[in-house]
């Protein structure tokens, strides 16, 4: 086991940089994912600790050891891939060794080591099976299993789940999350799925963009974003957002509605923000707001309902039952201790309550 | 019942043309090895005469020798060939087009190129050699007897290992790049990405491929015959020459389909082993 520091790394394709000076400290025996939309340059970040990709500027180390120019059998890394690359023409059991066998260990200690990890994976029962013969969620096994087996410094994940269907997705992320526990190997997972990040990651690297915009725990990053994108990103269904001023201490949307905020937010007055609600931060509120309602979606523990408030389409989640139609009229409050505010321009948070 | 008749129609008009353009030469090589040049019957007198001759014993170890040489080294020689273009440097694309070349050239071409190349007196690579003081005195690589065969089998392989290589590069382009990826991971130097990754992933095209060029090898006759008519004192005579002679030098057809009919006869035998020991691996059947 061990920490990873990476250092202000870059990385270019000839002319265009797609990664802009990333740094991120990696605790010994920690959990962390990198999190982003396609293109934002997470598994590129992750090729490049693997030694896959080079390094075009800055540095990253595993333990204390900077392994820029080292190949990828030299770091002492095993990574398992979205497509599980499991090389066809071998058996469970050969798949899982070949990097002992490639390493010239004793064969009766590679035995012993496969028989182990499968063990550990439900798999003991396949070994001589070759990798066609298996489900979808077994070869995700053989994949990790594979990686298991070298009993690495570091684990790298690439979008390991992304060719499961939706049960098996919740079941490996289990299985990998009970794994992470028991052998405490530093893990850095590549994933576009928030609710893969919130429900695995010890510490959630958001990234959009070639940047990092926030590293954080998941409660963290999901109190308290860094700017608008986070807050997009982060929560399903995302933050509500909705533009407007600070007039008078209050927020006042574009056609004039105004919502109370927690403190005056007299320091600000006349800049233009863009305030942020999570949908379950809306309370059903006879005194409210009048919104429309677009449409309601129960789902048996919740009500999801798509409003529409001062000028914004709004999503609320209700514990109540809604029994109201579309076209009719709801009225909600927003918890104002809840309420973010963001910069209108640059999408960064404002502060206002320290402010105040 | 009604169905399969029906299926059969369909077949019919495909199978009269194989028939024409297969069935009836095979059946027609039988007829003329029992028969003489008048048509008479005269039963296993050809094979006889055949197998008495002093050149079908020594044509027989020449294809093997032939056959083995060139496919030995048109198979190692185009699989490395492919690991090369399947790299990425520059000019790979204009490396892939020029080693196509021996490939394109008409055999006939080819082996009159190459007959004046190695011209005892005046050939260039008898000049190259002698000029820098490599060799004393010009090789005969024609006339000598040690040199001859080898220098043929040279010729075949150069003529064929870019197909090799072309159709082995096919194979390893639709290796998935994670698959290296992943072996380099686990540790895989170059040459243990070869054994591991890809050879077992072209497996299957090579043996393909190797098969074709046995069946090549077997059958060939322009190279050969063009340069040195299977000379001399018979170093370069393999059966498929000596058929060919027999037929229209000698004139002798009932000998030469006798002759026939006992090739064929062994190679489809090397052609069944072949399949059924490499060809098939029951536990990897997709």
């Amino acid at each position: 086991m061990a920490s990873v520091t990476i250092n202000n790394v870059r990385k270019s394709y000839g002319e265009l940089e797609v990664l802009h000076g990333v740094s991120i400290d990696i605790a010994d025996g920690e959990f962390v994912v990198l999190v982003g939309p396609s293109g934002c340059g997470k598994s590129t970040l992750l090729r490049m600790l693997a030694g896959l990709e080079d390094i075009s500027g800055g540095e990253i180390a595993i333990g204390d050891r900077v392994v820029n120019g080292l190949q990828p059998k030299e770091r002492d890394i095993a990574m398992v891939f979205q497509s599980y690359a499991l090389y066809p023409h071998m058996t469970v059991e050969k798949n899982m060794g070949f990097s002992l066998k490639l390493a010239r260990a004793p064969k009766e200690e590679t035995r012993d080591r496969v028989a182990k990890v499968a063990a550990m994976l439900n798999l003991s029962d396949y070994l001589d099976r070759y990798p066609r013969q298996l489900s979808g969620g077994q070869r995700q096994r053989v994949a990790m299993g594979r990686a298991m087996v070298r009993n690495p410094e570091v684990f790298l994940f690439d979008e390991p789940l992304s060719n499961l269907d939706a049960k098996l997705r919740v079941q490996m992320r289990s299985e990998i999350k009970q794994n992470h526990h028991r052998l405490k190997t530093t893990t850095v997972y590549v994933t576009h799925d928030q609710i893969e990040a919130m429900t695995m990651a010890d510490k959630i690297v958001v990234m959009h963009g070639g940047i990092v915009e926030q590293v954080g725990s998941p409660l963290d990053l999901y109190d308290n974003p860094a700017n608008l994108f986070v807050a997009g990103f982060i929560g399903s269904p995302a933050m509500n957002v909705i533009g407007g001023k600070i007039r008078g201490g209050g927020f006042v949307g574009e056609d004039g509605t105004r919502i109370a905020l927690p403190f005056a937010a007299t320091d600000f007055e006349e800049r233009n923000v863009t305030l942020g609600i999570r949908p379950e931060h809306l309370l059903l509120d006879a005194k409210g707001h009048a919104a429309e309602i677009i449409t309601v979606e129960p789902t048996g523990a919740e009500t999801q309902v798509l409003l529409r408030l001062a000028g914004h389409e709004i999503v609320g989640v209700f514990r109540d039952r809604i029994l109201h139609k579309p076209g009719e009229t709801l009225h909600v409050s927003l918890i104002p201790e809840r309420i973010q505010l963001f910069d209108g321009k640059s999408g960064q948070r404002i502060d206002f309550r320290e402010a105040a | 019942m009604q169905k399969q008749s029906t299926g059969y129609l369909f077949v019919l008009p495909a199978l009269m043309v194989l028939g024409m353009l297969i069935a009836y030469p095979v059946a027609y090589t039988g007829l003329l090895s029992v028969t003489d040049n008048a048509g008479n019957y005269v039963g296993l007198d050809n094979f006889r005469r055949v197998l008495s001759a002093r050149a079908t014993p020594t044509a027989f170890w020449n294809t093997l020798w032939w056959v083995f040489g060139s496919i030995v080294l048109q198979v190692v020689l185009g699989v490395l060939t492919a690991i090369l273009l399947n790299q990425n440097f520059r000019g790979r694309a204009i490396v892939r087009s020029v080693t196509l070349v021996p490939w394109v050239v008409p055999g006939i071409v080819a082996a009159t190129t190459w007959a004046w190349m190695l011209h005892t007196e005046f050939g260039i690579i008898n000049y190259m050699l002698t000029a820098p003081a490599l060799i004393d005195e010009p090789v005969g690589w024609l006339t000598n007897g040690r040199t001859v065969m080898p220098v043929m089998i040279a010729i075949n392989i150069w003529k064929m290992f870019p197909f090799v290589a072309i159709m082995v590069l096919a194979g390893l382009q639709a290796i998935s790049d994670d698959l290296y990826e992943a072996a380099r991971i686990d540790g895989a130097s170059f040459w243990e990405e070869v054994l591991y990754v890809m050879l077992p992933q072209v497996r299957t095209v090579i043996v393909a491929v190797t098969l074709l060029l046995v069946i090549w090898a077997l059958n060939h006759i322009t190279i050969i015959y063009a340069i040195t008519r299977g000379g001399p004192a018979n170093r370069t005579l393999i059966t498929p020459i000596q058929i060919f002679r027999t037929a229209f030098e000698s004139v002798q057809f009932g000998q030469a389909a006798a002759l026939s009919v006992m090739f064929f006869a062994v190679a489809i035998v090397v052609v069944f082993i072949y399949i059924r020991t490499l060809a098939s691996n029951p536990e990897e059947t997709r």
